[in-house]
């Protein structure tokens, strides 16, 4: 019982971080960017290509930190591949989406199923299809609780981790909307673009620092789930759904309203792994959002001007 | 160049799809410090020619010369660094955000100290420091008005234009907002606003334009054009071609 939600907080943590993003894009740049779960995908193999590199320059790079997995390696492989992926969600924005967006959100939304496809393919021209991991070393879970009590609780030093950093990285966005000018000016954009420009806020300005933050956030839930679980050139896809599923539960344009989407996703992927088979763990996710959507039509957070 | 103008308009045309212009060749002068109202039917580009002005609407002939200033190629954003604030006819404030908030974000976006840039508007707008800590979308109609010409006062402009500002408000209200105008001009704020409602902006501004089919007709006082018979033919909509035609309307 406590393991199910253990594991859905995990999930969770994946989907929110790739969540904020595609619903910060859903809300400034005003489309539903499908091919948001490729950056996933491709932050995830960006840092596995640049900690290889390194790991191959020296073998310290290696070496475990205390209890986890990976190595100092990886960490600036995690740094690196957030930068290569803000890189191509804003190469993306320059050479395609910019172009188009005259033309409305529908030519932007076929545009970037186009770019998903070519994304996809790119990686698996790459890397093959083969599942790969950033480390070979296996990972002993730690016991929280025994069998006994609930059912038992188990995780790995890894996915404490990530959990930790997922939280971290969402309350430092939070502040950063919050206080800053730019993180400002971003959520006045998303509320009313009109009125932000005759503000004074430059919509290009915040459109870049969306398309860069979105990258951030898609390499970290791309490192995340590849840490996690393993890496695919089909993760992106495979996760654009529950991404998809969290940011419209959570409400489209919240921050919060997309990590607790998240993790309800995370959640829902969990229990029906559980109880009805890991096949279903997609459908799991749309019957609560579904049933969220019955009682709360703009979502748990849902924010409208 | 006659510095007593605070904006010359030029042979101004401007539209949103390029060969239909909704705004043609109209000239416009505005006094330093007065408040002048554009005037004119539903559908004669009024709405079109502030937002021209303001950088919202892609221009494609003419000039606007904000003081000695070019701007005619200003983009909207960069506008109220030139000195100029324009308040927007409808969701003219963040409704998700507090009044202070909102005003904050305008301070915050000019990088004005908060203090130096919200006493001086708090203190010409006493009750919105009392509702300060409203959601925006929480205000009446009236206070709502106010705080989004508070808004636009926060970087301090030469030149406040507003589109609209009496819609949707009861006569009292209006009265109360263009009470306020009057306030921002003796501050020496000049004022531009465009009004459907004819009397009431007649009894604000000094001067007054009246805009037809894109393109000003008749300048001039206030007090002259409330007396100006075409002024009122052209709300009474009685003039025949025939007067037209004389008039040259």
């Amino acid at each position: 019982m406590l393991q199910i939600l253990a594991d859905g907080l995990i999930i969770g943590s994946v989907v929110s971080l790739g969540a904020i993003g595609l619903s910060m894009t859903l809300s400034i740049v005003r489309f539903s960017n499908f091919s948001h779960g490729e950056l996933l995908g491709w932050g995830a193999y960006l840092a596995l290509v640049a900690s290889t590199a390194l790991n191959a320059t020296s073998a310290a790079w290696s070496v475990p930190i205390g209890p986890f997995s990976f190595g100092w390696g990886l960490l600036l492989a995690l740094v690196l591949a957030c930068g290569l992926t803000a890189l191509l969600a804003f190469g993306l924005d320059a050479i395609l989406f910019k172009r188009l967006r005259k033309q409305g959100s529908i030519t932007l939304v076929i545009a970037s199923f186009g770019a998903a496809l070519a994304l996809r393919n790119l990686l698996l021209f790459w890397q093959g299809g083969i599942p790969r991991y950033y480390s070979e070393n296996l990972q002993i879970a730690i016991a929280f609780l025994p069998r006994s009590t609930w059912g038992g609780l188990r995780a790995t030093p890894d996915q404490l981790l990530v959990l930790a950093l997922a939280l971290l990285t969402v309350t430092g966005l939070h502040f950063f909307l919050q206080r800053s000018t730019l993180g400002r000016a971003m959520r006045a954009t998303a509320l009313n673009p009109g009125l932000a420009r005759v503000t004074g806020i430059d919509p290009e300005r915040v459109l870049r620092a969306t398309w860069l933050m979105g990258g951030v956030l898609a390499a970290i839930a791309g490192v995340f789930a590849g840490l996690t679980v393993q890496m695919r050139p089909t993760m992106g896809v495979d996760l654009l759904l529950p991404l998809f599923a969290a940011v419209i539960l959570g409400g489209i344009g919240s921050i919060w309203g997309a990590v607790l989407g998240g993790f309800v996703v995370g959640m829902a992927e969990s229990v029906s792994i559980t109880l009805v088979g890991a096949e279903y763990r997609s459908a799991a996710a749309f019957v609560v959002l579904i049933a969220i959507l019955m009682v709360r039509p703009r979502g748990l957070f849902g924010e409208r001007n | 160049m006659n510095t007593d103008l605070a904006l010359v308009v030029e042979s101004l045309e401007a539209g949103y799809e390029p060969g239909l212009p909704i705004v043609r060749n109209a000239c416009l002068s505005v006094r330093q410090g007065e408040i002048m109202a554009i005037l004119g039917p539903n559908g004669a580009g009024k709405s079109s020619f502030v937002k021209a002005v303001a950088g919202l609407l892609p221009i494609s002939m003419g000039r606007c010369l904000l003081g000695s200033r070019d701007i005619t190629r200003t983009p909207a954003h960069r506008m109220v660094f030139e000195g100029l604030a324009f308040v927007p006819q409808t969701e003219n404030v963040f409704i998700n955000l507090s009044v202070a908030e909102n005003l904050e974000l305008a301070a915050a976006i000019i990088k004005a100290r908060l203090r130096d840039s919200l006493e001086p508007v708090y203190a010409m707008f006493p009750d919105l420091h009392r509702q300060r800590a409203l959601p925006a979308g929480q205000l009446s109609g009236g206070q709502r008005q106010m705080l989004a010409v508070a808004r636009a006062l926060i970087a301090k402009p030469k030149l406040l234009i507003l589109d609209e500002p009496s819609a949707g408000l009861s006569p009292l209200l209006v009265q109360q907002v263009f009470a306020k105008l009057r306030e921002v001009r003796d501050s020496g704020i000049t004022v531009l606003l465009v009004e459907q409602n004819v009397k009431a902006a007649l009894a604000l501004a000094d001067r007054a334009a009246v805009l037809v089919e894109g393109k000003e007709r008749i300048v001039g006082k206030s007090q002259d054009l409330l007396n100006d018979e075409r002024v009122a033919e052209l709300y009474l909509g009685r003039h025949t071609g025939k007067q037209r035609a004389k008039e040259g309307i």
